[in-house]
């Protein structure tokens, strides 16, 4: 055979094999699909979406120091603490990483409760963080109270104040 | 039980009257859980900025009308920093039912120099109360929401701030000591590492070791990780560390578990049951650790084919003691249940665990059947979908391999010849 068609046999497959390599290695990458990078929210359950993985690693670090990890299965939702975090789905091989922010969220609730006192009251703590609640009687100061996510105590006062615990 | 029964002749007299008191008994409930809740947020709960001199900044939260309803809103600002905080908009202003949030913005302007160490300010978001409080529903009470403001000013020199988390394991497996470290000083930490110590339930040191060192530039956070392999018997062990920081020292301490401090729900059982009535949900679970587990109980969620929460309702709390099995019992109504499957969530909750198993419910009109229970995900399948990819590429870069080793090594050669 003459050499100029070895040498293009020579180029075609060299081609061939680059684009097979190129094509297995994108086939076998994670493909991940949500949240979206920078995905910031208040909702401390987040879905996750990937496919061709078998963990994802959340950590606060992008160096990944002390990653949780979270074996893959369809509709996967993990709860997390307000805070930011870089995540990746390893497979193969890993993915790209992506950040997340979950925002803290202070959100009280005040219900008056029935059968009792006019100045009694149920405080809910429906946000993120843990809360310090300040109870006042008129201008005063009668009680500091912690409560927890999702937590409701029963208090006497008429003006309640929610901040951020540490 | 009677009760229903007695529930169902009373307003069996016609099917539009008892769904027309259903609606009115709804819409009256609607009415007054909306008048006698008041609710309200903020996000974020707190912004943090470390200290630069003359620094401005606009920071911007988001007041949360969670009730969406019509309500008066006041701001103001507190604290030690409530001089450096300037809101760029009103005080005050009202919200519609119809304004789920609102963005406002304040300034944060620092001086050229501030005492080391934290500095924190308030703005307090105030609800007035009603000024119509004439009836029974009427909420009397004021409600605020702060969002903070915290400036880490550095403290001269080298200072650190760290915690430690430690994530437990299986007697023979590793354990990690995760120590966050913060430089919170004016210099850079050039060498910070830890000796942890581990310390038995009677006080004894039972192992000593040394963790890597790591550097931390000022005002950033790093990791020390460490992970020891504990060759020792299951049960509660106290670690105490000492990170060494430029010649400074910090202590810390934590107790851990070695051993899994894990309830497996083992199994489920409804016997006697008849749809409409109350079905006893007797729940197996064995304490897999070597201590008793206290307060433990069973929350279950029912969802209906639209994926909505149907019923949730828990199990009393249990003492479990160690490596026993004992069954825990929910009640569930099924009053107004169809026969039909549904999924359903189960959470064993302990200490601050929650182990959540996945299932079916079949609900025929005189059984439940559980369908999933027992699935557990095993080491093979977890590894499922990253072999196969892993021998497909491995076929596909095999293939590639000998096509170019056939071509180039032998039909090359000779054809040429």
């Amino acid at each position: 055979m003459h050499d100029k068609h070895i040498i293009k046999i020579d180029l075609i497959l060299v081609i061939v094999s680059v684009i097979g390599l190129i094509v297995l290695v994108g086939y076998a990458s994670p493909l991940v699909i949500g949240p979206i990078d920078e995905y910031e929210t208040q909702d401390t359950a987040i879905l996750f979406e990937i496919e061709k993985a078998d963990v994802i690693l959340i950590d606060d670090n992008v160096e990944f120091t002390s990653p949780e990890e979270y074996v893959v299965k369809e509709g996967l939702e993990i709860n997390l603490k307000p805070g930011e975090y870089y995540w990746k789905a390893v497979g193969v091989w890993g993915s790209e990483i992506r950040t997340l922010t979950i925002n803290s969220e202070v959100d009280l609730r005040l219900r008056r409760l029935e059968n009792s006192d006019a100045e009694k009251y149920g405080v809910f703590n429906a946000g993120n963080v843990k809360l310090n609640i300040d109870v006042y009687d008129g201008d005063e100061l009668i009680d500091k109270l912690k409560l927890g996510v999702d937590e409701e105590i029963k208090v006497k006062g008429n003006k309640f104040v929610g901040g951020q615990d540490e | 039980m009677k009760k229903l029964r007695l529930k169902e002749i009373n307003l069996s007299g016609g099917k539009m009257n008892k769904n027309i008191l259903m609606f009115l008994t709804g819409l009256l409930i609607a009415i007054m859980l909306v008048a006698n809740v008041s609710a309200l947020g903020v996000t974020p709960a707190r912004t943090t900025v470390d200290f630069e001199p003359g620094l401005k900044r606009s920071v911007v939260f988001s007041v949360i009308n969670s009730e969406r309803r019509d309500v008066d809103i006041v701001i103001a600002v507190q604290g030690e920093l409530k001089n450096n905080i300037l809101l760029q908009s009103a005080q005050s202003f009202s919200m519609t039912s119809a304004e789920e949030s609102r963005q406002v913005a304040y300034d944060l302007s620092l001086p050229a120099t501030m005492k080391p160490g934290l500095h924190t300010g308030e703005v307090v978001i105030l609800q007035l109360p009603d000024e119509i409080g004439t009836s029974e529903a009427f909420i009397g009470a004021a409600l605020a929401v702060v969002t903070q403001v915290y400036v880490y000013v550095p403290y001269p020199g080298k200072y650190a701030e760290a915690s430690m988390n430690i994530i437990n394991a299986n007697a023979g497996e590793d354990v990690t000591f995760i120590i966050p470290v913060v430089s919170r000083g004016e210099f850079d930490l050039v060498s910070v590492k830890a000796n942890i110590d581990i310390y038995n339930k009677v006080g004894e040191k039972i192992d000593s070791f040394n963790t890597n060192e790591i550097s931390v530039p000022s005002s950033k956070r790093r990791e020390i990780v460490h992970k020891w392999k504990s060759d020792v018997f299951p049960g509660i062990y106290r670690a105490v560390a000492t990170l060494i920081y430029d010649g400074e020292t910090i202590q810390l301490e934590k107790v851990f578990n070695i051993g899994n401090q894990e309830l497996e729900l083992q199994q489920i059982e409804v016997n006697d049951f008849s749809l409409g009535e109350i079905a006893k949900m007797e729940m197996l679970v064995e304490n897999k650790w070597s201590e008793p587990i206290q307060g433990a109980f069973a929350r279950t969620n029912i969802y209906n084919d639209r994926g909505e929460l149907m019923a949730d309702f828990k199990s009393p709390s249990y003492d479990i003691p160690a490596l026993t099995k004992k069954v825990l019992v929910s009640y569930w109504d099924t009053a107004g249940v169809r026969t039909g499957t549904y999924n359903s969530k189960i959470f064993l909750k302990y200490a601050d665990k929650s182990v959540q198993t996945d299932l079916q419910l079949k609900v025929e009109q005189n059984r439940i059947e559980i369908i999933g229970l027992g699935y557990v995900i095993s080491e093979d399948s977890r590894g499922g979908s990253g072999n196969t990819l892993m021998i497909v590429l491995v076929i596909g870069i095999v293939v590639l391999i000998l096509v170019n080793l056939l071509w180039f090594f032998l039909l090359r050669k000779r054809l040429k010849r």
